[in-house]
C-alpha cells in the first residue's frame, strides 16, 4: 500500500485546522468558558461532599474535564452527520474515482484536522487550569494521558466512520448520528466521570467503545496511573478501524452495483 | 402588529414545508435537553444536593431555559445572526421595506430545531415542576422576560458588529457563553463571575432570577428582572438604530 | 419634475485595518432625474454604482452631500420612501426559498399595507404583465434564475412604486432571459410611467433599456447624456477590416488610422466627420490589391471603455 497519499491527506487536514485563524482561535476560548463553569460547579460539589467524590478531589476533576473535553472538541460536532450526507449526496461516489482508499484517506485528513484542534484546545485549557487550579496532580500520569488523548481522538474518528458507514444502507438516518454525540457526552464520560454512575450503568459503559474517547484521557490526566486503559483504547481501535474499512469497502461495492 | 403576525406566519410556512425534517429536528433537540438533565440526575445521585439545588430545581431551570431559548432563538431565529447578516449585506432587502427593520428582521425566520425547545420547556414545567397557578404565572412571566433578555443581548452583540466591525464572531461566542452559563445554577458561581453574570453576560436574568422567583416570589427580585430586561432591550434597540447609520451593506468586505 | 436629485453625494467607508485610510466609494455625485426617465447608471466594478443606489434607497447614510427621492431624504425618511419606490437587487432575494412567490407576495402585501383583495388583483395584473402567472405557485427553489428574477420583479412592483431601482438585475441571466427581462422593464416604463434607475455593467442593458446614461468611475460621474447622443459620437467613426492580396507598403490615406495589422490583414478606423466612408473605400480599391473588406460600427463597449479610461475630471 502506498502511504504517501494518506500522509499528505493528514498534513492537509492539519493545515485546514488553522486555515480560518479567527475561528481557530475562538474554539479554544469556548473551552475556557466551559472550564470557568466547571471550576465553579465542581468547586461547590466537591466542597459540599467533603473534599473528595468518587476518588476525585477538586484539582483532579478539573484536569479530568480539560482532557476529556479537549479530546472530544477536536472533531467537528457535525462530522458523523456529514459522513452520512457525503454518502447519500454522492460525494463519496466521486471520491471513489481516486486511486486511494476512500475511508483511509478521509480518516487521515480528519485526524490531521482533529489532532491539531484537540492539541491546541488542550494547551490553552491546560494553561488556564494551571493558573486557576494548579498543575496536574501527577506528572507520570500526564505522560500516559497525552498519548491517551491522541488515541481517544483516533478511536472517536474511526468509530464515527464505522457508525456513519451505515448510511450506505440506511437512507436519511440523521437523527441516529445525533445520538452518537450524546452517547459520548454521558456514557463516554465527557460530562461526568463514569465513577459517578450507579453500579450497573457504570459496568454497561465499560462494555461500550465510547469511554475510550473521553473518559480514558480524563481519568489518566486526573492522576491515576492506569496503563491498562491505554490497552483498552488500542483494543477498540483494533476492532473499529478494520470494521470501518470493511463497512466502507462493502458499501462502495454496493454503491457500484445499485447506484448511489 | 399585523406585519409581525404576517411575517411570522410566513416564517412558519417556510419551516413547515419540510415537515419530516421539522419533526426530526424537534425530537433531536428534546433528546439533547434530556441528556443534560441526565447529567444532573447522575450528579445528584452521587452527591445529594448542590447548594440547595436538586433534580426538581434543575428541571425547573431547564423548563425556563428551553422555553426562553425556544422563544428567542426558535421563534426569533435571526436574533443570533444580526452581526453576520450585517457583515454580509443581508440587511439590504429589509431596509428597502417600509417597516421597522429590527422587528421585521427578528420575525422573519424561525429555527425549527429550537422550536423543539419551545415544546419541551412547557412540557417539562407542567409535568415535573409542580405547576400551581401561582408558579405557572411566574414561570410564564419569567420566561418571557428571560427571552427578552436573550434577544436583546444577541441584538446588542449584533449591533456591536455594526459599530466596531468584525465578522460577527463575537456574537457566536457571546451566544454560546450566555447559554452555557444559563444552563447552570446561579448559586454555584461566586465573586467576579457572579458579577459578570449580572452584567456582561446576563445569564442571571435568563435563568437565575426567573427560577428563584418561581420557587419563592419576591417583589424586589421581580422588579430587578423586569427592570433588567427593559434596560437591556432599550439599550439593544438604541444600539441597533445607531449601528444602522454605520451599516455598510457588506461594502467593507467586497471592496479591495 | 425631478424625482431624484443628488447633490455632491459622497460616501466613504472605513478602510480595512486600523490605520488604513478611508475608502472613498462615491465622491461628489450630482445629477437630477425627471419622472418617467429610464436611466442606466453604469461603471466598472467597484466604481460606486451600488453605493450610490443604496444611498438613494436609504440603506446607506452618506458621509456628505444631499439627495432627495420623491421629495424625501432617503436615509432619514426611509420608511415613507420605501412605500413609494421599488427595489430589486440582482444578488439578493426578496422571496422565500422554500415557499411559492404567491405566499411571499401575501406577506409583502401586508407590509405595504395593501388589503388582501388589492394584493390579489395586483398579483394577477403583474402575472399578466410579466408573463409569470404560472410561476407564482411554484416553490422558489425550483425556479430557474430567469423565472425567479421575473418573480422578484413582481415583488418589487407589488405596491405600484413610482420609481424602480434595479441594481445589476440581469446579472447571471442567459441571453434570452436577459432580453425578456429588459423588455418587461421598458414595457413597465411605457405603460405605467414608472421611472427606472438601473445599474449595470452590461452594455446591452443600456442599448435596450435606457434613454439616458450616467457613467460613474472612481466614484465620480464622468459622463451624463442621452443614449442617442452617445450613439452619435460612435457613428463619427467606422471600423474597416481589410485583407490585401499584396503588401500595401505604406498606407497613407487621409482620415484613416491603422489600429493594428498582422501580415496582410489590417484593422483601420475612419473618421467619417472628415471624409465619407465611400471615398475611403474608393481610394483603397483604386490604389491597392484588396482581397476582402468589411465595414463595421465600433462596439458601444469600446466607446464606454474610452470614457472609463479618460482622465478623472
Amino acid at each position: 500500500m502506498r502511504i504517501t497519499p494518506y500522509r499528505s491527506a493528514f498534513v492537509t487536514g492539519a493545515r485546514t485546522a488553522s486555515a480560518e485563524p479567527i475561528e481557530f482561535a475562538l474554539r479554544p476560548l469556548f473551552l475556557v468558558v466551559i472550564l470557568m463553569v466547571y471550576e465553579s460547579l465542581w468547586g461547590v460539589v466537591i466542597e459540599g461532599a467533603g473534599g473528595i467524590v468518587a476518588s476525585y478531589d477538586y484539582r483532579a476533576i478539573i484536569w479530568y474535564v480539560v482532557a476529556a473535553q479537549a479530546a472530544v472538541i477536536g472533531i467537528i460536532p457535525r462530522q458523523i452527520e456529514e459522513i452520512g450526507d457525503d454518502i447519500g449526496g454522492g460525494t463519496i461516489a466521486v471520491e471513489m474515482l481516486r486511486p486511494v482508499s476512500v475511508v483511509l484517506f478521509r480518516i487521515a485528513a480528519g485526524l490531521g484536522d482533529a489532532l491539531v484542534r484537540s492539541g491546541s484546545a488542550f494547551v490553552i485549557g491546560a494553561a488556564f487550569v494551571t493558573v486557576t487550579v494548579g498543575p496536574p496532580p501527577s506528572a507520570t500520569a500526564v505522560l500516559l494521558a497525552l498519548p491517551a488523548m491522541a488515541l481517544a481522538v483516533i478511536a472517536n474518528m474511526v468509530s464515527q466512520y464505522a457508525f456513519g458507514g451505515a448510511a450506505f444502507w440506511i437512507e436519511d438516518a440523521k437523527g441516529a448520528w445525533f445520538l452518537y454525540q450524546k452517547l459520548i457526552f454521558i456514557v463516554g464520560g465527557m460530562l461526568i466521570p463514569l465513577e459517578f454512575f450507579p453500579g450497573a450503568f457504570e459496568t454497561l459503559a465499560h462494555y461500550l467503545p465510547f469511554w475510550t474517547m473521553a473518559y480514558v484521557p480524563g481519568r489518566l490526566m486526573a492522576g491515576h496511573f492506569e496503563p491498562w486503559l491505554i490497552v483498552i483504547q488500542l483494543a477498540w481501535i483494533a476492532v473499529l478501524f478494520p470494521l470501518a474499512t470493511l463497512i466502507f469497502r462493502s458499501g462502495e461495492r454496493r454503491m457500484q452495483v445499485v447506484g448511489g | 402588529m399585523r406585519i409581525v403576525l404576517a411575517s411570522m406566519r410566513t416564517a412558519f410556512l417556510e419551516a413547515w414545508t419540510n415537515r419530516r425534517s421539522f419533526w426530526l429536528q424537534v425530537t433531536m433537540m428534546m433528546a439533547n435537553d434530556l441528556v443534560w438533565i441526565a447529567f444532573w440526575v447522575l450528579l445528584f445521585n452521587k452527591v445529594g444536593d448542590v447548594r440547595g439545588w436538586d433534580a426538581r430545581r434543575i428541571v425547573l431551570l431547564y423548563a425556563v431555559l428551553t422555553t426562553a431559548a425556544g422563544l428567542a432563538l426558535g421563534l426569533l431565529a435571526n436574533s443570533r445572526r444580526i452581526g453576520r447578516m450585517a457583515v454580509e449585506g443581508e440587511l439590504d432587502p429589509v431596509l428597502t421595506l417600509p417597516v421597522r427593520p429590527l422587528v421585521y428582521l427578528l420575525t422573519k425566520r424561525v429555527d425549527t430545531s429550537l422550536l423543539g425547545d419551545l415544546i419541551f420547556g412547557p412540557v417539562l414545567f407542567f409535568t415535573l415542576a409542580g405547576p400551581t397557578v401561582e408558579r405557572t404565572a411566574i414561570y410564564i412571566a419569567g420566561s418571557l422576560a428571560s427571552a427578552a433578555v436573550l434577544v436583546a443581548f444577541l441584538v446588542l452583540l449584533g449591533a456591536l458588529t455594526l459599530l466596531i466591525g468584525g465578522k460577527g464572531e463575537q456574537s457566536d461566542l457571546g451566544f454560546q457563553a450566555v447559554l452555557i452559563f444559563s444552563s447552570y445554577p446561579l448559586d454555584i458561581f461566586g465573586g467576579a463571575t457572579k458579577f459578570m453574570l449580572y452584567t456582561a453576560i446576563p445569564a442571571a436574568f435568563v435563568t437565575g432570577l426567573p427560577v428563584r422567583l418561581v420557587d419563592e416570589f419576591h417583589a424586589g427580585t421581580f422588579a430587578l428582572l423586569l427592570g433588567g430586561a427593559a434596560f437591556i432591550s432599550l439599550l439593544a434597540a438604541m444600539s441597533f438604530k445607531l449601528g444602522l447609520r454605520r451599516y455598510s451593506s457588506g461594502a467593507l468586505w467586497t471592496r479591495a | 419634475m425631478a424625482v431624484i436629485e443628488a447633490r455632491q453625494l459622497s460616501k466613504s467607508f472605513p478602510g480595512r485595518g486600523r490605520k488604513a485610510a478611508p475608502v472613498e466609494a462615491v465622491r461628489d455625485v450630482t445629477f437630477s432625474i425627471d419622472a418617467g426617465e429610464r436611466i442606466a447608471y453604469i461603471g466598472p466594478n467597484g466604481a460606486g454604482k451600488s453605493t450610490s443606489i443604496k444611498m438613494l434607497t436609504g440603506i446607506l447614510h452618506p458621509s456628505a452631500g444631499a439627495a432627495t427621492v420623491l421629495g424625501y431624504v432617503p436615509w432619514t425618511e426611509r420608511r415613507h420612501l420605501a412605500q413609494r419606490i421599488g427595489t430589486l437587487f440582482g444578488q439578493r432575494s426578496q422571496l422565500w426559498f422554500q415557499l411559492t412567490p404567491r405566499q411571499a407576495y401575501r406577506l409583502l402585501g401586508d407590509i405595504y399595507g395593501l388589503t388582501r383583495a388589492e394584493a390579489a388583483s395586483r398579483v394577477d395584473e403583474l402575472g399578466l404583465l410579466l408573463e409569470a402567472t404560472d410561476l407564482f405557485d411554484r416553490q422558489v427553489k425550483g425556479l430557474s434564475l430567469g423565472q425567479r428574477m421575473r418573480c422578484e420583479l413582481a415583488a418589487s412592483l407589488l405596491h405600484s412604486p413610482e420609481v424602480l431601482f434595479l441594481d445589476e438585475p440581469t446579472i447571471g441571466l442567459d441571453l434570452v432571459a436577459k432580453q425578456r427581462f429588459r423588455e418587461m422593464i421598458v414595457r413597465l416604463n411605457e405603460e405605467k410611467g414608472t421611472t427606472v434607475f438601473l445599474t449595470s455593467h452590461d452594455v446591452a442593458d443600456i442599448e435596450h433599456v435606457a434613454r439616458r446614461v450616467i457613467v460613474i468611475n472612481h466614484g465620480h460621474v464622468i459622463y451624463d447624456d442621452r443614449v442617442s447622443t452617445m450613439r452619435r459620437s460612435i457613428l463619427s467613426h467606422k471600423l474597416l477590416e481589410v485583407r490585401f492580396d499584396e503588401s500595401p507598403g505604406v498606407l497613407d490615406i487621409a482620415a484613416v488610422e491603422i489600429l493594428k495589422h498582422s501580415g496582410l490583414g489590417y484593422k483601420l478606423i475612419v473618421d467619417t466627420t472628415v471624409r465619407s466612408i465611400k471615398d475611403v473605400l474608393d481610394e483603397l480599391l483604386d490604389r491597392f490589391v484588396v482581397g476582402d473588406i468589411s465595414v463595421e460600427d465600433p462596439p458601444l463597449e469600446d466607446v464606454i471603455g474610452n470614457i472609463y479610461e479618460s482622465p478623472e475630471r
